[in-house]
């Protein structure tokens, strides 16, 4: 983001639908990457989505995360804004998160009228 | 106001009057009138108002800030308590749909005389197919009209001369007879959780952001919430009253959800009969399609997935499947044979325990103003949102100790 906001992360971020850039829904902010925790100033590096993502969030959260794939990792700067959402700059297929989508697509697809 | 929106009004107080009644109001009505007579009218009158709060919340908050409920859970709980919410929003919902369609399949049963298990899959494809040919609005809209033919039971309420007098008692809490203390709290709770169910919060919500309403169309949440489920609340009184006037005095437990049919026949001969069936076939079949969507609108909310009808079919693949996946495990579920009776009561009983979980985001979220601007709650909403609160707490609570106490009602 170029402009320098206030963002309480754990409010406004975490849990929050992202938006990819043709805003169109491409899953939930379900961890966050903080690197220089150690330091001074702590920095989001990476928003986290599905699978893996989810071991982290309390018990069902890990029996979740068995139960599905690897997470996808997109880079802090790839975010446009954060509003009630939290968009992003490129559409879900050049960050890898259409692929839940895409898998049943051919399923559907088979469909008439689909 | 233009034509157009007088027009726009009426269609959409009309389909919630129609939507309002669903399997578990037919069940908890009857019964409660069979057992209780006319004591219980005030519970109606409670559910009703709290629906109307919290539909009027939810709309709102959807229209303003875009977010349908189970965004809200989600954002608002976090991940584990949301992903529990969603476990127990899914259950219910299943239980709820597989109700519904039994309820489907026993209307074409008194229809035709066709053996019921025959019926059940024909029952579910004819929902399939509708759901997927139909956009959103007429869904809501051919099954909300079609389930005005229950207006049947409140021309019937009136043609069996109740006592006016008993019937006014009603509406003020007080002593009871007819069972044990026990039983009537059990139906206070039923009856509550029959009103309020959650999944017409969730597919209300979702609809919003599906019909695409903003700030605008406020004025049109609120009028649809308020005389919608207002005039809708009037069916549950009627099915209530007939049934206490022609199955209290019999001693008819009404265990077959056809039973309530028979009060409008007593009253209205054979067209009163075919109006009963045709409106609890629409009204039930109208509840199916909204819980199997409901589910499939908290899955693709709390992961984030594309959804919603006005997508094709395929580009959100996820939300369709699960929509289709739903019908197929309550055909399942209905095959079984377990009576749908049964199955409405239990979906009543458990979907109270999850109605805190559901209504708690909403109020919290109706109060921020980051989200909601000056939309936010007034004095009124909130007073209501949190009196209601602690109403829903108290039953979600008592909700299954009360079942087991009383065996289901039982006694």
């Amino acid at each position: 983001m170029s402009k320098v906001t206030e963002v309480d992360i754990a409010l406004s971020v975490l849990d929050h639908q992202l938006i990819d850039g043709g805003g169109h829904n491409c899953g939930k902010v379900d961890d966050l990457e903080i690197a220089g925790l150690d330091g001074d100033s702590p920095q989001v590096v990476e928003i986290i989505v599905g699978g893996n993502a989810w071991r982290s969030r309390g018990r069902l959260g890990r029996l979740a995360a068995r139960l599905s794939g690897n997470a996808v990792h997109v880079p802090w700067p790839e975010v446009d804004s954060v509003t009630s959402v939290v968009t992003l700059k490129r559409p879900a297929a050049e960050l890898r998160l259409n692929g839940g989508d895409e898998r049943w697509a051919k399923l559907v697809g088979k469909l008439p009228g689909s | 106001m233009s034509l157009k929106n007088v027009l726009a009004v009426a269609l959409g107080i009309m389909s919630a009057i129609g939507g309002f009644v669903d399997i578990g109001d037919l069940v908890f009505n009857t019964q409660a009138g069979a057992i209780f007579g006319f004591q219980l009218l005030w519970v109606v009158v409670i559910g009703v108002v709290g629906i109307i709060v919290y539909s009027e919340m939810c709309g709102r908050v959807s229209a303003v800030a875009k977010r349908p409920v189970f965004d809200l859970v989600r954002e608002r709980t976090g991940f584990g308590w949301g992903l529990a919410t969603l476990i127990a929003s899914e259950v219910v919902n299943l239980m709820t749909c597989a109700a519904e369609i039994g309820g489907v399949a026993i209307c074409f049963q008194l229809l035709s005389g066709l053996p019921y298990r025959l019926l059940i899959p024909l029952a579910v494809l004819g929902l399939a197919v509708s759901s997927w040919v139909l956009p959103f609005r007429w869904i809501e809209r051919v099954f909300g009209y079609l389930g005005l033919g229950l207006l049947v039971f409140a021309v019937a309420a009136i043609k069996l001369h109740p006592n006016w007098g008993q019937v006014a008692h009603g509406f003020v809490p007080g002593s009871h007879s007819g069972d044990s203390l026990m039983v009537y709290l059990y139906f206070v709770v039923g009856l509550l959780g029959a009103a309020m169910t959650p999944y017409e919060v969730y597919f209300y919500s979702s609809g919003v952001v599906e019909d695409r309403w903003g700030r605008k169309e406020l004025g049109l949440n609120k009028v649809t919430a308020m005389i919608g489920y207002a005039l809708g609340g009037f069916l549950s009184f009627a099915l209530m009253i007939a049934a206490g006037v022609l199955f209290l005095p019999r001693g008819i437990s009404p265990q077959f959800l056809g039973t309530p049919a028979l009060a409008a026949e007593h009253a209205l001969g054979q067209v009163g009969l075919l109006l009963a069936l045709v409106g609890i076939l629409f009204a039930v079949g109208g509840a199916a399609i909204e819980t199997s969507f409901a589910g499939a609108y908290n899955l693709a909310q709390f992961f984030g997935w594309r959804w919603g009808k006005k997508e094709r079919p395929a580009r959100a693949s996820r939300f369709t499947l699960s929509w289709l996946v739903i019908f197929a495990l309550a055909l399942l579920v209905v095959m079984t044979g377990y009576d749908p009776v049964k199955l409405t009561e239990y979906s009543v009983i458990f979907s109270v325990v999850a109605l805190p979980l559901t209504y708690l985001p909403i109020l919290l979220v109706a109060n921020d103003r980051a989200y909601m601007g000056a939309n936010v709650n007034g004095k009124l909403a909130n007073f209501l949102g949190g009196l209601y609160f602690v109403v829903i707490l108290v039953i979600a609570v008592a909700a299954i100790p009360l079942m087991l106490l009383t065996h289901g009602g039982q006694g």
